[in-house]
């Protein structure tokens, strides 16, 4: 079992910056270097942003659990609403020349950009768990890649 | 985020600094470039030399401040995108839509 930190706050985009710095301070303790623990923090940040405003709807009442686990070389994040849940394959392709001009619709995209592997997965009665993982990638060995599944 | 604004002929430099993230740097951006596009200012170059990182909520509000220019017949152009910023507008694809220099000289002329 790998060392654990969880946060459990409310939904406030106030705290966003709060679980981006946890995220990454934990990332570089995990030895990531300063670029790869920075990713790390972008894709947390955005889970976290995406928790809020399509998990728990901006209702501040609803919490946010996020939860930091590192297990070996594999970095691992658990993000976690209490809302209604939301349909994760609607999402638009921000690359795509119609949404080039679009102001939202890339946060997932720099989520799956930032990590090796993310997963959603709605819980009952619970809202959604979004899963972030990234690996440590060490000097003078070739890293197997997390295999990257479909959920 | 901090955005100080100067000014060179016609064309107006806002310097950013910090990080453009949500719900602080994605307002101060919207604020900073509707105030010049309200006193009627059509050359806006936004010095991304000072801005760390930006997130999703930043990049799209700075293509809505592209669009707004656009639409009031301005142009919006960038200037010196750091590491992080740049990788950014590469991955989004921003960086075939947006003006960009490296040198402000080249930046100031060109409009």
């Amino acid at each position: 079992m790998g060392r654990k930190v969880k946060l459990k706050l409310l939904s406030r985009i106030a705290y966003v910056d709060l679980v981006h710095e946890v995220a990454e301070g934990l990332a570089r303790d995990a030895r990531f270097p300063k670029p790869a623990a920075l990713n790390i923090g972008l894709a947390v940040r955005e889970a976290f942003i995406n928790a809020i405003k399509h998990g728990n709807r901006m209702d501040a009442a609803k919490r946010v659990e996020v939860e930091f686990e590192q297990n070996g070389d594999v970095f691992r994040v658990r993000v976690r609403d209490e809302g209604p849940g939301f349909d994760w394959n609607r999402t638009v392709d921000p690359l795509q020349p119609e949404n080039v001009f679009r102001p939202s619709g890339r946060g997932i995209f720099f989520m799956r950009h930032f990590v090796d592997r993310v997963a959603f997965q709605k819980r009952r009665g619970k809202g959604t768990e979004v899963l972030l993982e990234k690996q440590l990638e060490r000097a003078g060995r070739t890293s197997q890649p997390i295999k990257r599944r479909r959920r | 985020m901090k955005a100080n604004v100067r000014h060179h002929g016609k064309v107006t430099v806002v310097d950013l600094s910090g990080k453009i993230t949500i719900g602080d740097g994605d307002i101060k951006l919207r604020e900073a470039v509707n105030a010049l596009l309200e006193e009627g200012r059509k050359s806006i170059l936004l010095n991304m030399g000072g801005v760390s990182y930006m997130d999703s909520a930043g990049i799209g509000e700075l293509v809505a401040c592209y669009k707004r220019a656009t639409e009031k017949g301005a142009s919006l152009k960038l200037l010196n995108p750091t590491g992080k910023v740049q990788d950014l507008l590469v991955l989004t694809k921003l960086q075939e839509i947006f003006e960009i220099f490296r040198d402000e000289r080249e930046a100031l002329t060109s409009f």
